[in-house]
């Protein structure tokens, strides 16, 4: 039987082998919406729509599932995670929008402005910003900025006038932002530098030669003519800021709170939070109890589909890209 | 070549099971734990203590996650022994056992650098349920600005006494910073100076916080044994019905022996 | 899917040749004047931070870590700060690592091959590709949970742990590694499509024209030939694996030592709980139960020159292939 084995196989049954192995994976992607999908329906079904509402505080709802074990009843369900939703939807679009910025003008000057030997510095920059560890991050982030942002930033007075409601202690929005920009930038910098590169040259050195002095070649043309490109890039980093879990568990401060303009930008930017992900993190330990569970899956099915729209959106943007023939 | 590819297939089976199944035959017992954060240091201890006199005969999972945790677990069948650092509560489930294995005292910590002498009862209930905010309302505090007060999540049993114990039975105020475990919590109060807390276990933490008296008693092990400090509570061992086989011996060394005394009375009180 | 692959130009750009007359910015208007200096403030902002991390933890790495720590194991005590080391999740880190690979390689490669090579029906091809564009984009908590749900399964207990109420465990090192293999999966599988179709067609043709069948082709022709890639794309899936946190910390068990499960010695250790150097970073943070940042900054610095030494590997791997065969890699970072 092992000799048989040996042979070398006929055509047919190796392509049946290796279809039936890619098949595996299908199924297995497949059974991860199923599972993640089954075990947060409980939740969906005692909560409905309210679900994204406000009401109750998340902690507290948590806290009251976690005393009640096995078998619990309808009401033992009940949450309401608009805060948190919030919390998720502030951070995202907050720290794309400033990696954006930051990665369109870096992107600029990588492609356009560098000279030689400081471009070929900062592939490798880019690369070592990409790999480093989210909890790497997230220790400089709890040890190094949390702490001075606490201690130095803010102050006596703006702790005192929110101290009936939160305290400040420097883990909040502020340094969320902070570090999800560092760590989603270096993904929307290698797509935007490629998208910038891909822009034949000769359409800017019209612009040129029409007259724009070559910084404004560059925005009007080169940049404009990647737009999809740079769009699809910000979408792919939305995704990936979405997904943070730890070092937002880390540096958020762990506090389901809305943070609010009225109180004055200093003090939405001192805020504590709690993301989607973050929330995952920091209740992981009573996921044995049923309702918390089934909470903690059904925030995991939201960020699946979340995820899964951006990329939808990420791909429909590109689209266009192939009528200018640019390369995305 | 064929043969000697089989010979060699069929001893290495034969020596996987040959290794297993006499392992099998004595086979390790493995007791789970899991539980109050306040109790983890301590039974984690007692286990290392256990399995150095006892070697070879059982092992010991210790998780953490809170007391309700640990009840919880015990509840469902997923842990053999649940921690727990509050005394049993009506709504816990039906048929759990409760055995106590020390006893503890719930220390009021601040941040070293504001050496706040005394708090009689109703400054702390003042403080814990935020009708007092600043602490230029607290005569002896050397701190100024906001209190910031520093409690745990609710699944904490040592929240739980302190309530019951300390706070006349209210409940700490919502604007508090919720920690999900002692050690936590122990961070917190160190690094803020304007900061206060409670732990189970002060004796560890002697070098990095300040304990404050509580009308007039002071928080350390003699006033805890003798019982004239207030906020005294027990830590349980809880099993599903009556402990049985390697948890109940385990339980039972824990409350007789005198090792196991040596151990608890390094920092916490033995039950006597 | 996103690549850090360095752009090629055809021409030098304008703003590079000496030559010529080049309109110097105190001519232009204030905006542009003023997008030139957020240009370049960007761009050495970029470079400064990154300097500044690797800066701050070598300082920080040095200041802390001690080869005792190395090679000491962690011990149990009521405060970190004291005592121990982190061999226990240095071994757990290389353990996970060697078990998502392993599952990981054999799956990503086969799927590689069957997209390249085969691919019909064209719909299953482009479900396929799809569905491994999906994992590669979820976040690792959901894949974590996914794991969770799937591993406390009641028939799953000969992958951890059976309690003695019947409940099962669910966390291991055979379910944290499942779980890292499928976070492992989509750069293998990228890396080596791409090396399958950069492949040149007449390779194939002339082993056809040999009388080769097709799986044969693979197996000796094609396979090695996208060595270097395959190479690339694992070690880029083994960075992946070493610097993923939060599947080790809802699926490892999270105990500071290597607790192996059961009796037979190497399936024990599968079966049994653990950590690695990230869970190890993240409990010693104030973050979780350690109090300890030393041992966290010290543990933090090892973490780090592993994830530098793997790119530097990617580097290399991606020179030595474009030297041999003239094609470069394209060194997918999904």
């Amino acid at each position: 039987m092992l000799a048989r084995l040996r042979k070398p196989w006929p055509d047919v049954r190796a392509e049946r082998m290796l279809g039936a192995v890619s098949c595996l994976l299908a199924v297995l992607v497949v059974g991860m919406v199923v599972f993640v999908a089954i075990h947060a329906w409980p939740t969906f079904s005692h909560n409905g729509l309210g679900w994204l509402g406000s009401g109750e505080t998340p902690e507290t709802s948590f806290e009251k599932m976690q005393a009640t074990s096995v078998n619990p009843p309808p009401s033992a369900y009940h949450l309401r995670a608009w805060p948190l939703l919030y919390g998720t939807l502030l951070t995202t679009v907050v720290s794309v929008a400033c990696a954006f910025v930051v990665s369109l003008f870096a992107s600029i000057f990588i492609v356009e402005l560098a000279p030689e030997r400081l471009r070929r510095l900062t592939i490798p920059v880019i690369r070592l910003l990409a790999s480093v560890p989210s909890v790497v991050y997230g220790l400089l982030g709890v040890l190094v900025l949390v702490p001075f942002v606490g201690n130095h930033l803010v102050t006596a007075s703006e702790k005192a006038s929110v101290a009936n409601t939160i305290e400040l202690t420097g883990a909040g929005l502020l340094v969320t932002v902070v570090i999800l920009t560092v760590m989603i930038a270096p993904i929307m910098i290698a797509l935007t530098c490629e998208a910038l590169a891909s822009v034949p040259s000769s359409w800017r050195e019209g612009a040129i030669a029409l007259g724009l002095n070559p910084l404004r070649a560059i925005l009007a043309v080169t940049v404009r003519a990647a737009r999809p490109a740079i769009v699809a890039a910000a979408v792919l980093a939305s995704a990936r800021a979405l997904g943070e879990a730890i070092m937002i568990s880390m540096v958020s401060g762990g506090r389901a709170f809305k943070p609010n303009l009225d109180h004055g930008l200093l003090i939405f930017l001192y805020s504590p939070l709690r993301t989607f992900a973050s929330t995952i993190v920091d209740f992981r330990e009573g996921i044995s109890a049923p309702a918390l569970g089934s909470s903690l899956y059904a925030i995991a099915l939201l960020m699946l589909l979340g995820g899964f729209v951006l990329s939808v959106c990420g791909y429909l943007i590109k689209l266009p890209l192939r009528k200018y023939q640019v390369r995305g | 070549m064929q043969r000697l590819r089989r010979i060699s297939v069929a001893l290495a089976v034969a020596g996987v099971l040959g290794v297993a199944a006499p392992a099998a035959a004595n086979a390790v017992t493995t007791v789970t734990i899991s539980g109050a954060t306040a109790s983890y240091p301590l039974v984690n201890l007692l286990a290392q203590k256990y399995v150095k006199l006892h070697p070879g005969k059982v092992k010991f999972k210790i998780a953490q996650g809170g007391a309700q945790v640990g009840i919880n677990d015990v509840a469902a069948g997923r842990v053999t022994i649940g921690d727990v650092s509050r005394d049993p509560l009506l709504s816990d489930p039906a048929g759990l056992v409760f055995y106590p294995i020390a006893k503890y005292g719930i220390c009021v910590i601040t941040n070293k650098s504001d050496a706040l002498a005394n708090l009689t009862s109703s400054q702390l209930v003042n403080i814990f349920t935020g009708k007092t905010r600043s602490w230029s309302g607290i005569p002896g505090a050397s701190a100024s600005g906001t209190i910031d007060v520093v409690s745990r999540t609710s699944v904490a049993g040592v929240l739980t006494n302190f309530q019951t114990l300390l706070l006349e039975g209210k409940k700490v105020f919502s604007a508090a910073s919720e920690q999900s475990s002692e050690g936590l919590m122990r961070q917190a109060v160190e690094n803020d100076p304007n900061a206060i807390g409670f732990v189970s276990n002060y004796q560890s933490d002697k070098g990095s916080v300040h304990a404050v008296n509580i009308s007039g008693v002071a928080c350390n092990r003699s006033t805890v044994t003798s019982g004239t400090y207030p906020g005294v509570a027990r830590f349980y061992e809880v099993t599903k019905g009556k402990a049985t086989g390697a948890a109940s011996a385990f339980i039972g060394w824990i409350r007789a022996s005198s090792a196991a005394r040596k151990i608890i009375s390094t920092q916490w009180v033995p039950v006597t | 899917m996103s690549t850090l692959v360095p752009f090629e130009f055809d021409e030098p750009r304008v703003m590079q040749t000496g030559r010529g007359r080049r309109s110097s910015p105190m001519t232009w208007r204030w905006r542009d004047r003023f997008a030139l200096v957020l240009a370049w403030s960007a761009g050495i902002v970029l470079v400064l931070v990154a300097g500044a991390i690797v800066a701050y933890f070598a300082f920080r790495g040095v200041q802390y870590l001690r080869p005792s720590l190395i090679f000491s194991r962690p011990q149990i005590s009521a405060s970190q700060a004291g005592s121990g080391g982190f061999l226990d999740p240095l071994l757990g880190t290389m353990v996970l690592t060697a078990v998502g690979i392993v599952l990981a390689l054999p799956l990503a490669v086969a799927s590689a091959v069957w997209m390249s090579e085969y691919g019909r029906p064209r719909w299953l091809a482009r479900v396929i590709e799809s569905c491994i564009e999906i994992v590669a984009g979820t976040p690792d908590i959901v894949i974590a949970l996914f794991g969770l749900a799937v591993f406390q399964l009641s028939f799953m207990g000969p992958f951890s742990f059976k309690a003695s109420g019947g409940g099962i465990y669910g966390r291991s090192f055979l379910a944290a590694g499942a779980m890292m293999s499928l976070i492992a999966l989509p750069p293998i599988f990228a890396a080596t499509r791409d090396g399958l179709q950069a492949v040149p067609g007449h390779m194939r043709e002339a082993a056809f024209a040999l009388g080769k069948t097709r799986i044969t082709t693979i197996r000796r022709v094609l396979l090695p030939s996208v060595r270097s890639n395959m190479a690339t794309g694992v070690t880029l899936g083994i960075s992946r694996i070493i610097g993923d946190t939060a599947i080790v910390v809802l699926l490892l068990g999270e105990s500071l030592r290597l607790e192996s499960q059961g009796a037979v010695p190497g399936l024990g250790l599968l079966r049994g709980t653990g950590s690695t150097l990230t869970s190890y970073v993240f409990g010693n943070s104030p973050a979780g139960e350690g109090a300890a940042p030393q041992k966290a900054y010290a543990a933090a610095f090892v973490l780090l020159v592993f994830v530098l030494g793997l790119n530097l590997l990617v580097e290399r791997i991606g020179r030595h292939q474009e030297r041999a065969t003239g094609l470069s890699v394209a060194t997918g970072a999904v």
